[in-house]
């Protein structure tokens, strides 16, 4: 019996039809899936207890609160808290991505570590900590002992008024060297802002959330501005649909930014001239008589001309701004025409809290002063300072200083030695670091007049501007010292490093957030124990100035780094008001509105740290407003459109210079005459500009793209588009008009050039891009971190040229003038 | 358990487009929240994955008119005929009946992308590689439990936070309640954003406030003329930010009535 070719064919067609009413296929499908998916190099996240732990963010100077989900001592989430003031709730992304700053071993130090390999290699060998304080501290006595104290020079990138930077300086002090080196911000910009024209060393607080009119010179409230979860959340307060008393924000802006997209109107100022146009509208409201009469009148010094004790006749606020400032000649340099600075004149003083802001981008950068002093007039004229809804005027945080101490008589010595930066002398009396005059020094002596730097809180050799100039300096100096968690561009140069830990294993302080208005001090907490061999930076200086040994060790009588925090926070209990803790309440801008003193929630000091440690915060929410005859503390006791503080410095820099006629010339002042005094427009200097950089390379800041010392965190790559990073290169914005000039299609790659050098990017057409100009993003092309940053984009603070800026000779950031070239 | 076809909750959100500000903290918050694989090159956009994804939009208008504006995308959990229901030859999504959130089973993916080419939004990404979590670099380390990694060869999308759901009816059932608070379950990037763009809640429920912001004048959905009920529900008064929701013809877009809500 054989098998016919039939039955052949019935069986496979029987045995097919079959198969297919069985589950079988279905099943082998569904086992075919689970096979080829369990590899075993596919992580099982290990399971434990869940819980929150509550800090306070310390990635920026922010302040925003978090709450940390961990299973058991693994972190695994960070989330935004919703009892804290600052950021009801929401955070930024560089926040939200914090996790991989911890966790990704190949971002940060893992033990200290001394340089085996070149400069620059990352080849480093793993000590102890005993030995890494022991290297530095017989470094230190080797130059006391040699008496040369000020060969040590220390950066310092924490905040101004820091505890940590208030132990540097001590160190520094107590060592015997002058060169303590804080990096600029704008904060530092304010802080001069409020000197020359308010006589008040403080912070400044913009109330945001009651104004009804915002006028935004460039500040990036969406790219990040001033504390971040602060502004984000304000921004979508002012977007309630049933939110009593509109807002109206204006932005000023020379590209369509998410800001100046969002706002309600956008006016594209030429960038570098928005001093002029503040002074147009200034104009337009002084010929109108929009100005406030009282404040005017009665609480300000310098609007009408004036003459002095010697007879001179002097030129007041308002007769400057008629004379230069007149819609049709700020139109010409601004590039805005004259009815639109007209209308929006009318309607920024017919405001009820009209507020002008001001700090570029991120107010990261140090501004210009005559810019602020002439954007803030606006605020003088309009009489909305220390108002509701206006620019407050505050006491600076009522901390404690640490103790005085009497330096030897080898750190006396090494103290009347004059600083390498110049700054704090009478040249730049307002300014507390130059790290442009350092580089310069340093590449400009013959020998080593630097022996040993610190680097703390800082990258410069990333975020310093002119072509790289810091980092040439660093190959000239013989010890580089840093104290980064991270492996960042300048840790990478030094000869010993002394990783801090990073922000979820800390203590730390949290000083009163950048331009909000209320007093507030955080402290945040270790969330989990040290993932690697680090130590917090606070507690290294203790342990170094112990190493030194008599006498700076006596300056430090601390344990720890948490002593020195509670020294100077007895400050905030003995002044008797401020709670620490936030629960249900009104927001701090409604309470202070109120005039009500907030119940007290503790008796003694300790149960006060404990509470903050606790709940990471301590605010005041009590304002005396107005009090115009009481908070200005110029000599004139009035707010100052004409600054005697400016005069009194020139005064002070003339008697001792052989030159007194340029003294104005030695301080970067373009201006001349009264108008020094006054609120101007600097005449715009771009540093080459002619017909070889026939263009304007402007920079521009990104909220979900860190351009400070901290990395972008990895997740962070996944929101760049593909406009902005495409594998190794950045994009250049530029108007579809200019880029028909050069030939240029969309995403087609150019070489671009400036006075510091050049690079190689590509261009991605923008219509919201002033034409003319070419837009550059700050804070990709790093040469160090990981895989996720490393030679991605290009780092345009390589390509900016700067300017001093005058008065405080801090770097002129934004314009730089530029070409470009298509590239095949 | 007793499917509740529709008469239940039905989860869904509104993002407030006059709010968003393009901070890209939703997506942040997405990948930490779900374990979503970081790649050394994010910028290859047709290989990455991004559960939530920011769609970068401009009005085309030349300088100085130009406004840019940002639509956040997470999958739509479409109610109806949802597509990638429906294409699936494993059974590996499925939209939960009670709950109205469209699943995606891992383990009985085939990788076959017939979903991916079936979803019109986009919604759904394909694991091109193997997660990326290198031995001994630590990214393993902050990995949330409550989500299983992928591995290479499956589809992955939104899943409104399941997990989150999970932890709070465990929460609920432990202290002896049935029923969710409003906001006791939200997913991370409603809980993240820090413009209080995103609204998460009961559609089907009249109180909570996503229900109400789904029928504001402001309202809209994307691709809405598909009929594929998305439950996610997008808020502008801009026009010309309507307008690129869908392909109208000039006559079919409404202007927005200006009338008060919420």
């Amino acid at each position: 019996m054989g098998i016919t070719r039939r039955d052949f064919v019935k069986l496979v067609v029987g045995g097919v039809a079959g198969l297919h009413v069985t589950p079988l296929p279905w099943k082998l499908t569904d086992d075919i899936a689970i096979w080829t998916q369990t590899w075993p190099w596919v992580p099982v996240p290990p399971i434990g207890a869940f819980n929150h732990e509550k800090s306070v963010c310390t990635l920026c100077p922010g302040g925003c609160g978090i709450k940390v989900r961990k299973v058991d001592e693994r972190a695994v989430k960070i989330e935004g808290r919703t009892d804290f003031p600052i950021n009801p709730g929401g955070i930024c992304p560089v926040g939200m991505g914090g996790l991989q700053l911890v966790y990704d071993k190949d971002l940060r130090f893992t033990s200290p570590m001394k340089r085996v390999g070149p400069r620059g290699s990352g080849d480093f060998l793993p000590i102890s900590w005993d030995e890494a304080i022991g290297i530095l501290a017989s470094r230190i006595k080797g130059l006391r002992l040699d008496g040369s104290p000020e060969r040590l020079v220390a950066i310092d990138g924490n905040r101004r008024g820091s505890t940590l930077s208030q132990l540097i300086s001590r160190l520094m002090r107590a060592i015997g060297s002058p060169n303590y080196i804080r990096c600029a911000s704008v904060e530092d910009t304010y802080w001069m802002l409020n000197v020359l024209m308010q006589g008040r060393e403080g912070p400044i607080g913009f109330d945001l959330e009651n104004s009804d009119f915002i006028l935004s010179f460039g500040c990036g409230l969406l790219e990040g501005w001033g504390s971040p979860g602060r502004t984000l959340n304000t921004w979508g307060m002012w977007h309630e649909q049933d939110r009593k008393g509109k807002v109206k924000i204006v932005q000023i802006d020379s590209r369509a930014s998410n800001t100046a997209s969002k706002a309600h109107q956008w006016v594209a100022v030429r960038p570098g001239t928005e001093a002029a146009f503040a002074l147009g509208l200034a104009h337009v409201i002084i010929k109108e008589g929009l100005y406030s009469n009282e404040f005017v009148e009665n609480y300000a010094f310098g609007f009408d001309d004036w003459t002095s004790s010697d007879g001179q006749k002097h030129l007041g606020f308002k007769s400057l701004v008629q004379k230069k400032y007149s819609p049709s000649q700020v139109a010409d340099l601004t590039g805005v025409d004259a009815r639109t600075i007209e209308t929006l004149a009318r309607n920024f003083a017919k405001a009820r809290a009209p507020l002008a802001i001001f700090g570029k981008g991120k107010a990261l950068l140090n501004g210009s002063i005559y810019e602020f002093m002439a954007i803030h007039s606006l605020n003088a004229l309009v009489g909305n300072i220390n108002m509701p809804g206006g620019v407050l005027v505050h006491d600076p945080l009522p901390l404690k200083d640490l103790p005085e101490f009497e330096p030897d008589p080898i750190a006396e010595t090494g103290l009347k030695k004059p600083r390498i930066d110049e700054a704090d002398t009478k040249k730049y009396p307002f300014t507390e670091g130059l790290i442009y005059n350092f580089a310069k020094a340093v590449l400009g002596s013959s020998g080593s007049a630097v022996d040993t730097l610190l680097v703390f809180g800082a990258n410069p050799s990333f975020t310093e501007p002119d072509g790289g100039l810091f980092s040439r300096a660093l190959k000239k100096i013989p010890f580089i010292v840093s104290f980064s968690p991270f492996r960042d561009e300048t840790a990478l140069m030094a000869d010993l490093i002394l990783p801090d830990h990073t922000h979820l294993e800390k203590m730390e302080e949290i000083l009163w957030p950048p331009t909000l208005q209320y007093p507030f001090y955080g402290v945040s907490r270790p969330v989990v124990g040290p993932v690697f061999k680090t130590k917090n930076v606070g507690d290294t200086i203790l342990e170094l100035a112990k190493a030194l040994e008599e006498p700076v060790a006596s300056a430090f009588p601390w344990n720890n780094y948490e002593e020195a925090l509670k020294v100077r926070a007895k400050g905030l209990f003995e002044s008797g008001r401020g709670l620490v803790s936030y629960e249900d309440q009104a927001p701090p801008w409604e309470q202070m509105k109120k005039g009500r003193s907030p119940k007290p929630e503790y008796t003694n000091f300790d149960e006060m740290w404990d509470a903050i440690k606790s709940s990471g915060m301590w605010y005041r929410p009590i304002h005396s407003f107005k009090n115009w005859g009481k908070i200005f503390k110029t000599p004139n006791y009035k707010f100052e459109f004409y600054s005697t503080q400016i005069q009194l410095a020139i005064d002070e820099l003339s008697q001792t210079t052989d030159k007194p006629g340029q003294t104005v010339d030695i301080m970067a002042i373009r201006a001349s005459r009264d108008e020094v005094f006054l609120p101007h427009q600097e005449p715009p200097v771009l540093p080459g500009k002619n017909s070889t950089y026939p263009l304007v390379m402007v920079l521009y800041e990104m909220i979900n793209l860190s351009d400070s010392w901290i990395p972008s965190p990895p997740f962070l790559t996944k929101t760049w588009f593909d406009n902005e990073l495409r594998k190794k290169d950045s994009f250049a914005e530029i108007n579809p008009r200019t880029a028909k000039q050069y030939g240029l299609e969309d995403g087609e790659k150019i070489v671009i050039e400036t006075p510091s050098g050049k690079a190689a990017l590509r261009v991605t057409l923008f219509e919201g891009a002033m034409p003319g100009y070419v837009f550059v993003p700050r804070g990709f092309g790093h040469i160090a971190y990981d895989e996720f940053l490393k030679h991605k984009g290009v780092n345009p603070n390589h390509l900016v040229t700067t300017a001093k800026d005058a008065l405080s000779g801090l770097p002129l950031w934004w314009t730089t003038p530029a070409r470009i070239k298509k590239t095949v | 358990m007793e499917e509740t076809h529709g008469k239940g909750p039905r989860y869904g959100m509104t993002i407030d487009l006059d709010k968003c500000t393009g901070c890209g903290t939703c997506m942040i918050a997405c990948a930490a929240e779900n374990n979503v694989t970081v790649l050394p090159d994010e910028s290859d956009k047709q290989r990455n994955i991004a559960w939530m994804l920011l769609y970068k939009i401009t009005n085309g208008k030349p300088f100085p008119h130009t406004e840019v504006s940002y639509f956040p995308r997470p999958c739509m959990h479409c109610e109806h005929h949802t597509p990638c229901v429906s294409v699936c030859p494993a059974t590996a999504t499925r939209m939960d009946p009670n709950t109205g959130i469209v699943s995606q089973i891992y383990t009985r993916c085939i990788g076959c992308r017939y979903c991916m080419a079936a979803c019109p939004y986009h919604a759904r990404n394909f694991n091109w590689y193997d997660a990326y979590f290198p031995k001994g670099k630590g990214l393993d380390k902050y990995l949330s439990p409550e989500v299983s990694p992928r591995m290479r060869g499956v589809v992955e999308k939104c899943t409104f936070c399941h997990h989150r759901l999970m932890r709070a009816k465990e929460k609920a059932y432990a202290e002896g309640r049935r029923e969710l608070e409003e906001g006791e379950y939200i997913t991370a990037c409603a809980e993240a954003c820090p413009a209080q763009a995103i609204t998460f809640g009961d559609l089907n429920n009249p109180n909570h406030k996503v229900s109400k912001l789904a029928k504001s004048p402001r309202a809209f959905r994307l691709l809405e003329r598909l009929g594929t009920e998305p439950k996610v529900y997008y808020l502008s008064s801009k026009e010309w930010v309507r307008k690129l929701a869908d392909n109208y013809r000039p006559e079919e877009l409404q202007p927005v009535i200006k009338t008060k809500t919420g």
